[in-house]
């Protein structure tokens, strides 16, 4: 059937008279919630509000499984238990890489007595995947995820659009900040909802390099509870200032945000618990053989002298521009893996070297480095990916601007906060 | 007693609530940037997160005396109704937290706590939010009060 323009505006009469209800529009208290939350003036401190609940829920979940429970599993069953079965002994290579490395005392071989010490894939590998890391995942996902399906998520966009605006980003840039919060891999996906390819370059790079994702967050909690707070200060400022600079240099446009901001309800568990389930399984199945292919990996490097003839070769550049030990050269590798390994060989280092040779501010200086140095490789993937779909044959100019950014930021950044250290005259 | 009435009272009381919660933020801002301590009998605040808890209750405290004009209107109670949610998260994590640490046993103990671990861990001194949300519950009768309206 065919109908004319009079006829289907008749239709469309019709149908409108039958389904809108025209009258005057009451505020509920639920628009009004809705309206306190995008202002600045009330919006950021309620936005304080949700982060601080963000931050304190991540710790006490993270801190309740890893502290509680899973430090005295790996430790006090799971470790001697592997140096009693396992085959080999101290000194054997299989023996170092799958259990432990052992370290020196007074020329003497000794056994690790803690998972972070020991080094090995069935040891230091397995407590930071599952021990440190899959609880901290856990709970920043759960949270992340009540956040989105109540409708905050898109109001923190809104909120965080004028300060975005001024480093060439908008709103929509807070999905893949946030997200990045828990994984690079995803968050570098989700900047397909920027417009423009320089925002998508610019956002990657940034987030890549500033951005600490929830394992090495939930890792950093355990290492330097009291100074995650400044290494995410740090990093975030880092974060606006070269974003500001990239705004500057690079071409391209950086277009205005329409957004429609669906109403606040009610997250269903149903939602929450499938949603979870599909970012942890990622986790699962992408993550932990990383980590535990990172181990091996270093383990080797170790074994055939590798990682000593980095150490000496950087050995200049680490002690007298970064200010950290030499020995940070192997997390610095195994950061490539993984960032949450190379946070955890840190701690291992330090009880190692002792606090003189390895002090708290050359702690938070390496942490730091860590992860600003490189992304890790399933980062770099996922970059390379977005490059070829954005770029076509120009993913290697996208990759060597990446990469470029990359070491200027490393050397500014880092020497900078080694710089602060003298100053302030702790180092 | 009709809805205005009710809408003064809750004017009133939440007024004198915002200021006694400005109250406490302003010391703990001041402490948490001092790096200071303070400690009165069942009342502690101390804490890395000091300073934010600080700059939360100052932001809820003024939410509060803010909706004192005009009480009635939807916008303004919305603000009495964020303060409270601030509150709440503040006193929530505090309350979730120590549930969580009251559980397993200590570094040195066994897998789980032991009652007598259990209970101290309940003991206190608690922090201002704890003392302050029995109060900023009232906010839910306002709630439903508006909802029948």
């Amino acid at each position: 059937m065919k109908l004319s323009v009079d006829e289907r505006w008749d239709l469309i009469d019709k149908i409108s008279k039958e389904t809108v209800k025209f009258g005057e529009y009451k505020h509920t208290l639920k628009d009004a919630l809705a309206e306190i939350t995008v202002k600045p003036l009330t919006g950021i401190p309620i936005a304080i509000a949700v982060l601080y609940g963000f931050w304190s829920f991540f710790g006490a979940f993270a801190g309740f499984f890893t502290d509680g429970f899973l430090v005295k599993l790996f430790d006090g069953h799971w470790l001697p238990w592997l140096q009693d079965v396992f085959p080999g002994g101290l000194g054997n290579w299989f023996y170092s890489i799958m259990v432990d490395a052992g370290h020196m005392e007074s020329g003497v071989l000794v056994a690790a007595d803690n998972c972070f010490e020991s080094f090995g894939v069935l040891t230091s590998g397995l407590f930071v995947a599952i021990g440190v890391v899959l609880p901290a995942i856990i709970a920043f996902y759960l949270f992340l995820i009540i956040l989105e399906d109540s409708g905050y998520l898109p109001r923190l966009a809104v909120l965080i659009d004028t300060v975005l605006h001024k480093i060439g980003l908008h709103g929509f840039a807070v999905v893949p900040m946030i997200l990045s919060l828990g994984c690079n891999v995803p968050a570098v996906t989700a900047t397909r909802n920027l417009e423009t390819k320089k925002q998508r370059f610019m956002m990657m790079t940034l987030l890549a390099i500033f951005i600490p994702c929830g394992a090495q967050l939930g890792i950093m909690l355990d290492v330097i509870p009291e100074y995650v707070g400044f290494v995410m200060l740090y990093l975030f400022l880092g974060f606006f200032v070269f974003g500001f600079i990239l705004n500057k240099i690079i071409p391209g446009r950086s277009p205005e945000m329409i957004l429609d901001v669906p109403p606040y309800h009610m997250p269903t568990r149903r939602n929450v618990g499938r949603k979870l389930w599909a970012r942890l399984r990622g986790f699962l199945t992408v993550a932990i053989p990383f980590v535990l292919l990172g181990v091996v990996f270093v383990n080797v490097l170790y074994l055939v002298g590798v990682i000593d003839w980095l150490a000496n070769v950087f050995e200049p550049v680490l002690v007298g521009w970064f200010g950290v030990p030499k020995e940070t050269t192997a997390p610095l590798v195994a950061a490539f893996m993984r960032k949450d390994l190379a946070v955890g060989q840190l701690m291992g280092i330090q009880e190692q070297l002792g606090m003189v040779a390895f002090n708290t501010y050359q702690m938070v200086t390496s942490v730091v480095l860590v992860s600003l140095y490189f992304p890790c490789v399933a980062t770099v993937a996922m970059i390379i990916k977005e490059g070829m779909q954005d770029r076509g044959k120009g993913v290697i100019t996208f990759l060597l601007g990446s990469l470029a950014v990359l070491m200027a930021v490393v050397f500014i950044w880092g020497g900078l906060l080694h710089l602060i250290w003298i100053i302030l005259g702790v180092a | 007693m009709n809805n205005e009435s009710k809408y003064n009272i809750g004017r009133i009381y939440f007024a004198i609530f915002g200021l006694i919660v400005l109250a406490f933020g302003v010391a703990e801002r001041l402490l948490g940037i001092t790096g200071r301590s303070f400690e009165l009998g069942l009342l502690e605040m101390s804490g890395e997160f000091l300073l934010w808890q600080g700059i939360i209750l100052f932001s809820a405290g003024a939410f509060y005396l803010s909706s004192f004009k005009n009480f009635s209107d939807i916008h303004q109670q919305a603000k009495v109704v964020m303060a409270s949610v601030m509150i709440w998260i503040v006193a929530g994590m505090q309350i979730f937290g120590m549930i969580l640490e009251s559980i397993p046993g200590g570094e040195d103990g066994g897998w789980f706590n032991t009652a007598e671990g259990f209970l101290e861990t309940y003991a206190g001194p608690y922090i201002p939010e704890l003392f302050l949300l029995p109060f900023s519950l009232v906010v839910i009768y306002y709630i439903r009060l508006n909802r029948q309206k």
